[in-house]
């Protein structure tokens, strides 16, 4: 079918095994989407960073000790049917589940601030403008234009790179093509990541990598193939379009909080 | 000096101490304007509200009102629709109480959110599906019924009243009172379930996520049943500290015992579903998520004490004395339980926002403890300071106890407005 | 007027509904609205032509290709060169928030000349003419006077043509004493020069290994060229090529290692030396090169025989005996197994004999100069320039000894040792240094013992900062002549760190000059100008622009276009591979184990320094979006957390978040403790890169300097600076 080829699943891929936790995708996301800052960013309840790497410990003692890093960009939940944790508590539609591309958006201009649908996110993906956005005198020349800085008192969050997609698609629709190309719409963190941690595409696509790697399951609430593979609070039941891999066992029971309940065993 | 705008045949206090009453009140309501003022000239950064948080003292204070303003909704349901006519007694301060609860939580609501000229945009682009889209329209609309309510009780003013049109309009307004109270259960019905829905909806959030019936989880239910249980017992708790602070019995006995037995029961009843729902959450459906009960009270903060006192101390107890009918008729069991109910819907509301952020969610978070920055503890103090001079003003000038005259026909009955008793009305209205 | 229940409810319903009905309320309503939406207070960012410029980043050594978005003029995002042979599309996160440094508040609007007291922040602008004349005045009257010795200069900007440039300058004016900045590249050189014979650098082929054994080196964590290592390190992952981690603390290297040897903390060249001893002994060592290629074998042989069996080893390091056998046959079976050496990042240079013993255990299992190993790569050789014309006053300075003792007895062979330059000065032990250059150089901040360097900054009388940043060095200097940024100016990078590749990476201008700022190797060119022959005759160019195109000949139009050229590599045949007299490579390195500064009994813990590629802990210093990205474990408003093992904690009475004074014998600092069972009990870990004092609010002031606690140790073996920590003291503060 027609439509059906154009259905995008957009999501992503994140290997923890090759992560390095070095920040690079915090901040090209920060460089990339004219994220604000403030000179004391070290409240992270209050820091807007749309892609965080968290560190997470085993817990165990010196030297058994270990440590891996976990990047979260928005995981574009899908929900059930587009019914994502956040869309369907925004009163003023301020934030939207696509159809056409699974990424869950953010209109800016729309939002007025009641910030329900952070209260709704498990994933702290979701930021709060506390403060009017400032930038020192002349580094506002860095920003750029295919992103609008966001004003006090609205929420933002990740967006996949949203406008990456649009002008690629602008381009491909210049160029009377029908498609934009895997490499065409990557985003700014899959770009920056020196450790190629990230693979970023459409899982409704089959030649697309990401798509490979993960196969989700779609006759299992699109859980991923691979065993090393899971989807942060795989539980709640958000199912999110971003899955991470590794080998280490002790990070997926933590992560998908399959450590209590039911599934505990069989997983 | 006023007295020519007071009711016909009532006592009131010198002018001089009136006006001192309200200026010291006002004086806190000035405060809290300039918490105010700050957070909307300067932002949310006012606050310690933070990404955590993003729902933080303010929406519990909304709650929290909202519920204990459900006694003009039931107390209205209960005399126009049910028929307990006995109940005209206490239906002014009903409303009183009801339309400064509604007006409280807008103007908290437009305090709260960080774009208020925005809020059209809820009305303007709704989501049908956001709980918060409900709230907005029913609290807005019910907003209204409370106002065409309240409105009568300031026409009936003595002065107003001379005025034939407005003596008229208010007669009109009464006629058709049953329609409005109507209204008002219906939406309120509506909204004080979507508040519960706010919250139970979040099946990212796991503290909070109910499962339910249709597109409504239980808390839905819970919410709209415990406003009806919970709001009569707060008109009870006002109306019992204006007696005590103008020192006259405004209401009859037979009144209230009624109002508290049926909130009792309405108490009891709620109570024991709460209980079911909490077994059933903590048992199935939390684990089906992946948590255990125990790690929703593991903090040295958030521990199960909490549960103890919303449902035992703030729900079993006020709600079997009041069911007894030595317990309502004692008047110190009886404001006994009406404090602990206030406290146990508080409690609820409280445990409802704020635990919900508390709670780690991701398995690498903690627990967010929050604490309120001064402005945001002023603008919830002052709706408290604002309620303080409407009761007072309306008390003054309104006709709002029918019985005070009949009740208070002893000359001898002194009022008096006692300094040392204002911090305490003040403190205890605030809860 | 009487008013029935009809007539009120059709005035109030037709009143209402006629309001309603009238757009007029909706309109306004939305319109204030849509007002709020547009805050004349948060900027729009004008569109524009995009377009991308290549070049190269010079943040740190590792040379990556970056790409600089533009809209019209504007730069608004770097990003990574897909295909560059150092990074290929990977970059960090300083090359990523070079933007923040470009159009940053840090930035030297102009010359700047002191107005008060030395760092008092007193300045006042002054012209560039009048700035490089009172430069070149005060460097012609030393000259003049004779004693063109008594300059002095630093130079961070590593190999390249505008390091060059200062060499030559230094050398045709006569001065001796140009140093740069210490690192573990000053050991690595010295190794290979005592080893190999040559003047080279180490360049490793990690792609091709299928072993990789690292000595604390911070694969991860900015070692070496930081993009490649990433990159090499999930090509591993991939390959599933094991690496070994060898540290004292879980750093994020050894959490991503396949395994982590938590070893005691300098015992690391005693544990290649015991798993050399379990390769000699078991005879797993390749025997060709041994035989054939090497000089020296057999006394370090029987040096490794007598001293370092593994039950002694795992005495000396804490790992256990059956894990160093292990190990040791596991990388000498590997088709390609290879040993890294240089803590961290590589920000000090580390002690000569244990880069030789891992170095010596590379060439062991015959590592050296293979696939999948290490090889020396002599400098690119492409700067040829004429040789200078020099008058007797040049020739008589150069005669004159080294302040830092560099090239001389007992350190003949080692080039630079900027430490004991500092503390020669400090002391004031030398011939009095009366002007010091600094270009790319922040050895105020940078240097162990910050005390001590300001107190060599002090008895200097004439400081210039060819700084574009107002870093710590150029807020104590006299004279602020400010560089361009590297995104303004030309400028050649020359054989990433660490890279097996003769890579040349062109740097060029993606932005005009956004302040009043000159490229110091104009100003070189100038100063040369005014201090006339014969110095002036040594520097034919009319420009640094002018000078790289002809310096960089044939290859200058690939460079513009694309960013870099490579040049293929070919491994040197055995027969020339080595310079040594023996021509031979020749077997080094022993574990002598060298005492920390300070008394135990005093300083009963130990202060180590780490690394994180969240935190720039070089010349180059944090941007707004790094520090954004430094957890609130390491740094919480401006206190800065040091980690501490729950054990040493307890027994000292110290608990989570608690503050603490730090005291080492150097300096002291008030800090907070984190406690984690990442750092080894007994060790106090604390990040390099923050406290810092200049550049901007951002920045400034937020957590400890860690160089103010650390001090230098000499290696007798060296005379490079061999201290990887302190003994520390922790009480409650």
């Amino acid at each position: 079918m027609e439509m059906n080829a154009r259905q995008h699943k957009f999501g992503m891929v994140i290997d923890l095994d090759k992560c390095t936790g070095c920040g690079a995708c915090m901040v090209a996301c920060m460089a990339e989407n004219n994220v604000p800052f403030k000179v004391d960013e070290t409240n992270k309840r209050d820091s807007i960073t749309w892609m965080r790497v968290y560190k997470l410990t085993n817990g165990k003692p010196y030297p058994e000790a270990d440590a891996c890093f976990l990047p979260r960009p928005c995981m574009h939940c899908e929900g059930h049917a587009g019914h994502s944790p956040c869309v369907s508590v925004c009163p003023a539609t301020a934030t939207d589940y696509s159809s056409e591309t699974g990424v869950v958006s953010q209109i800016y201009t729309r939002c007025f601030g009641c910030r329900y649908c952070m209260a709704a996110c498990p994933y702290h993906a979701r930021y709060f403008n506390w403060w009017d956005p400032v930038w020192p005198d002349g580094m506002e020349k860095y920003l750029s234009p295919n992103v609008s800085p966001r004003m006090r008192g609205v929420v933002e969050k990740c967006s996949f790179c949203y406008h990456r997609y649009q002008l690629a698609r602008e381009k491909a629709i210049y160029e009377e093509r029908d498609e934009v190309a895997e490499e065409e719409y990557q985003t700014a963190c899959t770009q920056a990541c020196p450790a190629g941690a990230i693979v970023f595409g459409d899982l409704n696509n089959p030649d697309h990598q990401v798509a490979r790697i993960v196969q989700p399951d779609a006759h299992h609430h699109f859980t991923g193939h691979s065993k090393i593979a899971f989807r942060l609070l795989e539980q709640l039941g958000t199912n999110p379009k971003v899955y991470y891999l590794t080998e280490r066992e002790w990070v997926r029971k933590m992560c998908d909080q399959y450590n209590f309940g039911p599934q505990a065993a069989g997983h | 000096m006023d007295s020519a705008l007071f009711p016909k045949g009532v006592k009131r206090c010198p002018t001089w101490q009136f006006a001192l009453w309200i200026g010291a009140v006002g004086i806190v309501l000035l405060w809290g304007v300039y918490a105010m003022l700050l957070c909307w000239l300067k932002g949310l950064n006012q606050t310690n509200m933070n990404d955590y948080y993003g729902f933080a003292l303010w929406i519990w204070a909304d709650l929290a009102v909202i519920a204990l303003g459900g006694g003009a909704f039931f107390t209205g349901f209960l005399r126009y629709i049910v028929g307990k006519d006995e109940l005209k007694n206490i239906i002014n301060f009903a409303v009183l109480i009801g339309f400064i609860c509604y007006s409280s939580a807008l103007l908290i609501l437009a305090i709260d959110i960080g774009q208020p000229l925005r809020g059209w945009f809820i009305f303007w682009h709704a989501n049908v599906h956001s709980m918060l889209t409900e709230v907005a329209f029913c609290l807005s609309c019910y907003f209204g019924v409370l106002t065409i309510e309240y409105i009568p009780l300031i026409l009936e003013n003595r002065q107003i009243d001379r005025v034939p049109f407005f003596h008229n309009l208010a007669h009109n307004m009464h006629e058709v009172m049953a329609v409005f109270a109507a209204t008002g259960a219906f939406l309120s019905f509506f909204h004080q379930g979507s508040l519960g829905g706010v919250a139970g909806v979040l099946f990212g959030r796991p503290f909070a996520f109910r499962e339910g019936i249709f597109i409504w989880p239980w808390t839905f239910f819970l919410f709209t049943w415990s406003a009806a249980a919970f709001g009569p017992c707060f008109t009870i708790f006002l109306l019992k500290i204006t007696e005590k602070i103008t020192a006259k019995k405004l209401v009859k006995d037979s009144t209230v015992w009624l109002l508290a037995k049926i909130s009792g029961w309405m108490m009891l009843t709620y109570i024991i579903a709460k209980t079911i729902d909490t077994l059933y959450w903590l048992t199935v459906t939390a684990p089906a998520a992946g948590y255990g009960a125990g790690f929703f009270y593991d903090n040295w903060f958030y521990n199960f004490g909490w549960l103890f006192v919303e449902i035992v101390v703030g729900g079993f107890i006020p709600a079997l004395i009041l069911v007894s009918e030595k317990g309502r008729r004692s008047p110190g069991l009886l404001f006994l339980a009406v404090l602990l109910g206030v406290i146990g819907v508080s409690v609820n509301r409280w445990v409802m926002v704020l635990q919900v952020m508390a709670v780690p969610v991701m398995p690498f978070d903690t627990w967010a403890l929050y604490y309120p920055s001064w402005q945001e503890v002023a603008t919830t103090i002052l709706p408290v300071a604002y309620g303080v001079i409407l009761v007072s003003l309306s008390y003054r000038y309104l006709p709002v106890f029918p019985n005070e005259m009949e009740l208070n026909a002893a000359p001898a009955q002194a009022e008096a407005v006692v300094d040392e008793e204002l911090p305490v009305q003040a403190a205890v209205a605030r809860a | 007027m009487k008013l029935d229940r009809r007539s009120f409810l059709s005035f109030v319903i037709g009143g209402a509904a006629g309001t309603a009905l009238t757009p007029l309320p909706w309109k306004l309503t939305d319109d204030l609205s849509i007002w709020t939406q547009m805050w004349p207070w948060t900027p729009v960012p004008p569109d524009g032509a995009y377009s991308y410029v290549s070049t190269t980043c010079t943040l740190c050594p590792g040379g990556c290709g970056i790409q600089v978005r533009l809209v019209d003029k504007r730069a608004v995002k770097i990003e990574g060169t897909p295909g560059h042979p150092v990074n290929d599309g990977g970059i960090c996160p300083l090359g990523l928030s070079g933007l923040q440094l470009l159009y940053g508040p840090s930035r030297v609007d102009g010359p700047l000349k002191r107005t008060a007291g030395r760092g008092a922040g007193r300045w006042t602008p002054i012209s560039w003419d009048d700035a490089i004349g009172e430069v070149a005045q005060k460097l012609a009257a030393l000259r003049g006077d004779g004693r063109p010795q008594a300059v002095a200069a630093i130079s961070g900007s590593g190999r390249g043509t505008f390091s060059a440039l200062v060499e030559r300058f230094m050398t045709v004016y006569g001065s001796p004493n140009l140093m740069r900045p210490a690192s573990a590249a000053d050991a690595c050189e010295m190794a290979l020069y005592r080893m190999h014979g040559q003047q080279a650098m180490a360049g490793y082929d990690l792609e091709n290994a299928d072993f990789v054994l690292s000595f604390g080196s911070g694969i991860i964590d900015g070692w070496g060229s930081p993009v490649r290592m990433i990159r090499a390190r999930s090509l591993w992952k991939e390959r599933k090529v094991p690496l070994v981690q060898v540290e004292p603390c879980l750093s994020n290297t050894a959490a991503a290692a396949d395994r982590w040897l938590a070893v005691a903390p300098g015992t690391e060249a005693a544990l290649a030396l015991g798993l050399a001893h379990v390769i000699l002994s078991e005879g797993l060592y390749d025997y060709n090169f041994t035989a054939f290629y090497s000089a020296g074998f057999e006394p370090w042989r029987q040096m490794v025989l007598d001293g370092f069996a593994p039950d002694q080893v795992a005495q000396i390091t804490g790992i256990q005996k059956d894990v160093i056998v292990d190990l040791a046959r596991q990388f000498a079976k590997a088709r390609a197994g290879v040993a890294l050496w240089g803590r961290g990042r590589g920000t000090t240079p580390g002690s000569i004999d244990e880069a030789m013993a891992v170095h010596s255990l590379n060439a062991l299992v015959g590592a050296v100069n293979r696939q999948g190993g290490v090889w020396a790569l002599p400098e690119i050789d492409y700067i040829q320039w004429p040789e200078a014309e020099m008058d007797a006053t040049a020739a008589n300075g150069l005669q004159t000894a080294r302040l830092d003792g560099a090239g001389l007895e007992p350190h003949a062979d080692a080039r630079s040792l900027a430490h004991r330059f500092f503390t020669a000065v400090a002391e004031g032990k030398t011939d009095p240094v009366e002007a010091l250059l600094v270009f790319e150089a922040n050895p105020l901040y940078t240097q162990p013992d910050t005390a001590t360097v300001k107190k060599a900054l002090d008895k200097i009388p004439f400081i210039v900062s060819f700084s574009s940043l107002q870093d710590e060095t150029s807020a104590y200097a006299d004279l602020i002549l400010p560089n361009h940024l590297y995104l303004e100016r030309f400028e050649d990078v020359a054989g990433p760190a660490g890279l097996n590749q003769a890579l040349i990476g062109l740097t060029q201008p993606v932005v005009a000059p956004q302040r009043r700022t000159r490229h110091a190797g104009d100003v070189i060119l100038a100063l040369s100008q005014g201090l006339g022959t014969p110095v002036a005759d040594a520097f034919p160019w009319e420009s640094f622009e002018a000078c790289l195109e002809e310096t960089l000949g044939d290859d200058w139009d690939a460079l513009v276009a694309n960013g870099y050229v490579a040049r293929p590599v070919s491994l040197p045949h055995w027969s020339s591979a080595f310079g040594t007299a023996s021509g031979k490579f020749e077997f080094a390195g022993t574990y002598r184990p060298a005492p920390l500064e300070g008394d135990k009994g005093a300083f009963p813990l130990v202060l180590v320094p780490y690394d994180s590629m969240r935190i720039a802990g070089g010349t180059a210093a944090n941007t707004p979006f790094m520090t954004k990205t430094v957890g609130d474990e390491i740094l919480k408003g401006n206190d800065m957390f040091v980690q501490v093992n729950p054990q040493t904690a307890d027994s000292l009475g110290l608990r989570e978040g608690l503050y603490a004074e730090l005291s080492t014998p150097r300096g002291k600092a008030r800090v907070r403790i984190h406690l984690t069972q990442e750092v080894r009990p007994g060790l106090v870990a604390m990040p390099r890169g923050l406290g810092h004092t200049a550049f901007d609010p951002y920045l400034a002031h937020k957590g400890v300097n860690v160089n103010a606690l650390l001090g230098p140790v000499d290696d007798p073996a060296s005379g490079l600076d061999a201290a990887w920590g302190i003994q520390a003291k922790l009480a409650k503060a």
